[in-house]
């Protein structure tokens, strides 16, 4: 039996854990990245829409992640302040050394090896699984804002699963935005998501 | 877990053990919430020109699985080839491919290529890696030690600018270059240089005919190029107007081609030309002719129907009427297969030329402005003299490029001794097979779809070869490689200007854009040229006459070694070819046509040889073949072959040639002697008499179906020609119409299918492409053994009788009928499976938990259950579609209606505010088929080409009666009067 406490202990900890950290989403829960780029500074301070990195979100159902060259394309003539940044979180970097590290992949031809934060493809535990066909460019077209799905990644440093992203989720908004009872029907079928 | 397992086996009672895990996996549930393994998402470092993740592109390019050289797109994603579609602009194959072109990409991704170069080690006596570099030098220091005339360059027919490169490469060296084609049709040529003084081998035009006499062409097969050939077919069987077209085929057995025929006439085997002649007797006796016969009537005069049915077991009333339909349509006799592999083969042929001659059909159906390219290759003749020449050492270098002589030449000429004793051979192939195994250097090619090239099937089109993709493994082009070599070393360093192989390419097609399209710059027709895949040129129309040595053949019976009782047919198959497709599973999981037998070899015997010698399907016998070869095989009982005859197909029988096609069945050519046709000198391997004994053991022979015939059934249904529109019989349209439930109802689409299966040939072509779209795994003989078979389409095939008593064989493709009552919906428990607004039976793998109450509840057996979960050996999952589930162990699946195109295609006509257009989206299996047998489409929209064609009088919907109300209808096969 100590072994069944043991484990119920451990359990209780970590649930606990786990509740206090999602219950709040001031800081930088989201997967740590190889460089810290934030969104807050380039898509918040900056004012650069979404598609002009995510430049496939419009027309293709991937929104495509920027290669390293269309950092470049601007990292090429901005150097960064070379000044201390404190994230929401508390990290502090200096972000003309963060630049270098995009500089330094570009140097050695090198793809940045970002972690996954709401993928809708392959098999990770952090994005959704292989069986759900989501397609950007449907949503874009019918005029969804990106944050419906992503949250306010203009005010995020660390981006973080702003949303559940459940079947729950998904079915709410295509249960509500429904024009009539049949495109209801249309957008409630298995099919249109899983094949 | 390992925790709690531990503890488990340290004394925990069963009770405790549940309990703690049934908290721990809440833990692990929770936890793994908090802290989620990090998955990589990798971008580009530099993105491609015009690549959209997700979006596919598409490439022209020409196959090169066998000599048909068919038209292909194939569909890239991502930069990987994932998908080969028949290019719909080409004139030889219209968008279709062969299921060995669907097929391809598994040579593409095989997991058993050579994936950089090979060097013999002496002391290791291996075959081992070495770089490009070292290779290439070796080799070039070998040219360079070579004395004049040493070398022999041994390739297939590479019509087009690369036999230019290699001719050159020769050249100083005093080489020479054999083309090496497993069938050549010698007597074809021969017999077409004998009769009308061309050596070549035209276009034979089936879509022209109505009346297509064939003395064992299996034209839908192997025979020349079939997926252009199916297309004929197809124009001959439609039905218009209450007539259609007639098919006589002659062959010891009823192959694939021969069950498509209204008639097959199995003749005495060899005899064939006996019955063309007496059909020339009738011609010219009863005027029939179109042509004067000149001094061909001298020749067949001895011929008359009578003495030809005693020599040919076919009656003579027969060969009357035969004479008499086929000088009254637009006819068209051909010859291949067995009558193509006797001692008399080039007589035969002769008599079929002399047929055509005589109904006036050379110039029609018969197009020699059109010869191709399979014309050039060199003879069975030539081959066996460079086997000599190698054996008494007359050769210091061999190279071989894509060609697997010692696989395919008969085992008497002992071409692997002789090989070996080559002092160094080269191989330029992608495969490590029979031949290349014996190489000192392996400069693996890479294959026809990541390289530049070229290929001319025949005189009016070339077609382009442009790469779909980088090279998957460590290989260059075989023009690369020699251009590289050649800049290493003295003796051919100044020969070529070029360095890549690319710009060879493109120099030689500036000439011929000059002579093509002398206007145009030709970077545009270049680019041009690259988007379309081919250029096609009308052949200037040739005046051919009759050649005086047509009279002066003279008919001699045909020749058999052996003393044994059988006959032995050994076919080329439609899956493999010559042996060059047994590694791809596909191809090997395809199941044959007429034996539905898969992954082996069988060997086909008539129920009264097997009731004689207590036979069944699967009992073992012994083959012996004069010469000592002998060969055991599993026997199918087949009513479609001679009872003097006995059948095993090509292909199998690898001893090499990677996992795939190593160690299954039998390879007839290992033990064939080196028979030769008496005029042309060709391979005739039908010369052979052979003894079968029973081994007296038995095993399954492993097969998808084993029901030969349908009973009471009526799955695969048939109406005669003058019944059309008058034929209720057999079930049709008698659903109850009467339901439990309100109707279903549908706003926009409800999706449906029409199959003629008076087109359906039974290729498989379907089978493959459905593979391939849909990522559906091979499973492997043992697991089909289990039924555990996982395709989501499959051709039934029943052996019915004709109301004469001969054999009926039909086909039907069979897949989810998406009925409207589907008795697989209303059993699962989950709602997995259920019926959609467009009439698409779903089925959500996410939702399924594995009951298979559905597949056992299904009326038409199309669902399968994954067993496991299978794993395709990288590279193969390459080729992986990505808008389709890879399911799991423990899901059903079956087929979706290919709903990822259905939802691809809405996307694009959501962007332009419409509905979807007939024909707008093609299932894989449509897409494929030659024949045109599959059309899909919306059965709401009353003009759609499947509303249409189900509405017609030969529809008729599979076991109707149980009221399934499914959303394929079939039109029932069209029967005629036999001769």
């Amino acid at each position: 039996m100590r072994v069944l406490s043991v484990v119920a202990a451990v359990a209780f900890l970590a649930a606990g854990v786990c509740l206090f950290s999602q219950s709040a989403h001031s800081g930088d829960e989201g997967p740590a990245q190889p460089v810290l780029f934030s969104h807050k500074i380039h898509a918040g301070d900056n004012q650069i829409p979404c598609q002009t990195c995510h430049s496939y979100a419009e027309i293709s159902r991937y929104p495509g992640i920027p290669s390293v060259k269309k950092c470049m394309g601007c990292h090429s003539y901005v150097a960064g302040r070379d000044v201390e940044y404190t994230t929401q979180g508390g990290q502090t970097i200096n972000i003309r050394q963060e630049i270098n590290k995009v500089k330094g992949y570009w140097s050695r031809q090198e793809p940045i090896p970002w972690a996954r934060v709401t993928g809708m493809y392959g098999h990770g535990a952090a994005g959704l699984p292989e069986h759900v066909k989501f397609n950007h460019k449907r949503h874009i077209k019918r005029g969804f804002d990106c944050a419906t799905c992503h949250g306010e990644v203009e005010k995020m440093d660390v981006v973080y699963k702003a949303k559940d992203m459940t079947m729950g989720f998904c079915i709410s908004c295509h249960e509500a935005k429904a024009d009539d009872e049949q495109h209801k029907t249309e957008l409630k079928d298995c099919l249109t998501c899983h094949y | 877990m390992s925790g709690e397992s531990n503890s488990a086996k340290g004394g925990m009672k069963r009770r405790d053990f549940l309990k703690v895990l049934g908290v721990a996996g809440g833990t692990a549930a929770v936890a793994s919430g908090c802290s989620e393994p990090v998955e990589q998402i990798i971008p580009y470092v530099i993105p491609p020109e015009n690549v959209v993740p997700g979006i596919p592109r598409f490439y022209a390019t020409t196959c090169r699985e066998c000599s048909s050289g068919c038209g292909l797109v194939v569909k890239n994603r991502e930069g990987r080839a994932i998908k080969v579609e028949g290019n719909p602009k080409s004139s030889i194959n219209r968008g279709a491919t062969c299921a060995a072109g669907q097929a391809t990409l598994q040579g593409l991704y095989n997991p058993d290529r050579v994936r950089s170069p090979l060097r013999w080690n002496e002391e290791t006596r291996r075959l081992e890696p070495a770089g490009w570099e070292r290779a290439e030098k070796i080799f070039a220091e070998k040219i360079d030690s070579l004395g004049p005339g040493r070398v022999v360059y041994l390739g297939r027919d590479f019509s087009g600018t690369y036999e230019k490169l290699a001719d050159g490469f020769l050249k100083p060296l005093g080489g020479k270059r054999y083309v090496y084609e497993t069938f050549p049709y010698e007597p074809i040529r021969k017999a077409n240089s004998i009769v009308f003084g061309r050596n070549e081998i035209p276009t034979y035009r089936i879509d022209r005919a109505d009346y297509l006499l064939s003395f064992g062409a299996d034209y839908l097969e192997t025979w020349l190029s079939t997926v252009s050939n199916s297309m004929g077919h197809s124009k001959l069987k439609e039905v218009d107007h209450g007539k259609t077209g007639q098919i006589v085929y002659v062959d010891p057995r009823s192959g694939m081609t021969a069950s498509n025929s209204d008639t097959w006439i199995a003749a005495r085997p060899g005899t064939e030309q006996y019955l063309a002649l007496a059909v020339a007797n009738v011609m010219i006796s009863r005027g029939l002719n179109r042509v004067a016969p000149g001094p061909l009537a001298g020749t067949v005069s001895a011929y008359t129907p009578e003495k030809a049915a005693a020599m040919t077991d076919v009656p003579a009333e027969t060969i009357e009427k035969i004479a008499r339909d086929f000088s009254a349509s637009r006819s068209l006799a051909i010859g291949g297969g067995a009558a193509n592999c006797g001692s008399n083969a080039t007589e035969t042929m002769v008599a079929v030329n002399i047929l055509n001659y005589l109904a006036g059909n050379v110039g029609g159906t018969v197009d020699f402005s059109d010869p191709l390219s399979v014309s050039n290759s060199d003879g069975f003749s030539d081959m066996k003299k460079l086997v000599e020449e190698m054996r008494s050492g007359g050769v210091d270098m061999l190279i071989v490029h894509d060609v697997n002589p010692v696989f395919t030449l008969p085992g008497e000429l002992d071409t692997a001794e002789a090989v070996k004793k080559v002092p160094f051979v080269v191989s330029l192939s992608s495969f490590l097979d029979e031949t290349s195994e014996l190489a000192d250097l392996v400069l693996p090619e890479s294959t026809f779809l990541e390289s530049w090239g070229d290929y001319s099937p025949k005189k009016s089109v070339t077609g382009i070869i442009q790469p779909v993709m980088r090279p998957v493994f460590n290989t260059k082009s075989a023009g690369d490689t020699l251009l590289s070599v050649s800049r290493r070393t003295e003796r051919l360093k100044n020969v070529f200007s070029e360095k890549k192989y690319y710009d060879y390419l493109r120099n030689a097609w500036k000439k011929r854009a000059r002579a093509l399209a002398p206007q145009k710059p030709f970077e545009k027709f270049w680019k041009e040229l690259l988007v379309r895949g081919f250029v096609e040129r009308r052949p200037a129309p040739v005046k051919v006459s009759l050649s005086p040595a047509a009279a002066s053949v003279s008919f001699r019976p045909p020749e058999f070694g052996g003393e044994g009782k059988f006959h032995l047919v050994a076919y080329p198959s439609y899956r493999f070819f010559d042996g060059r497709g047994a590694n791809k599973p596909w191809l090997q999981e395809l199941p044959d046509a007429i034996t539905t037998s898969v992954w082996d070899s069988w060997l086909e015997v008539h129920p009264d040889v097997a009731r004689r010698m207590r036979l069944k399907d699967g009992s073992y016998v012994r083959v012996d073949l004069p010469g000592g070869g002998t060969f055991e095989a599993q026997v199918f009982v087949y009513e479609g072959i001679r009872p003097d005859t006995v059948a095993i197909p090509i292909g199998q029988g690898h001893t090499s040639y990677g996992r795939y096609a190593r160690g299954r069945g039998v390879n007839p050519f290992a033990l064939l002697p080196a028979a030769a046709d008496r005029l042309s000198g060709a391979y005739s391997p039908l010369s052979t008499k052979v003894d079968v004994t029973s081994m007296r053991k038995r095993d399954l022979l492993v097969r998808t179906q084993y029901t030969k015939v349908q009973g009471e059934r009526h799955v695969a249904q048939t109406v005669e020609l003058d019944q059309i529109g008058h034929d209720d019989s057999h079930g049709a349209h008698k659903g109850e119409h009467r339901d439990f439930y309100p109707p279903k109802e549908y706003a926009k689409y409800r999706w449906g299918m029409a199959i003629d299966l008076n087109k359906c040939t039974g290729c498989g072509a379907c089978v493959a492409a459905c593979s391939a779209e849909n990522n559906i795994h091979f499973v492997g003989k043992k697991q089909i053994a289990r039924r555990r078979e996982m395709n989501w389409i499959r051709i039934e095939r029943f052996f019915e009788k004709n109301p004469d008593g001969s054999l009926d064989v039909r086909f039907l493709p069979m897949l989810c009928q998406h009925c409207g009552n589907a008795p697989c919906e209303p059993v699962c428990p989950v709602y997995a499976t259920y019926h959609n607004h467009e009439g698409l039976n779903g089925m959500v793998y996410n939702r399924c938990v594995g009951t298979r109450y559905c597949a056992n509840n299904c009326t038409y057996k199309v669902r399968r259950f994954n067993w496991y979960t299978y794993k395709f050996p990288e590279p193969l999952n390459w080729q992986l579609n990505p808008d389709v589930t890879v399911r799991e162990k423990g899901v059903m699946e079956k087929c979706t209606f290919c709903v990822q195109r259905i939802i691809y295609a809405k996307d694009l006509a959501k962007d332009e505010g419409r509905l979807l257009r007939d024909g707008e989206v093609l299932t894989a299996c449509q897409q494929t088929c030659a024949s045109g047998a599959i059309v899909f489409g919306n059965l709401l929209d009353e003009k759609s080409r499947a509303s249409v064609l189900s509405a017609g009088d030969r529809g008729y919907r599979v076991l109707e009666e149980v009221n399934t109300k499914p959303a394929i209808t079939y039109l029932k096969k069209v029967k005629q009067e036999r001769v």
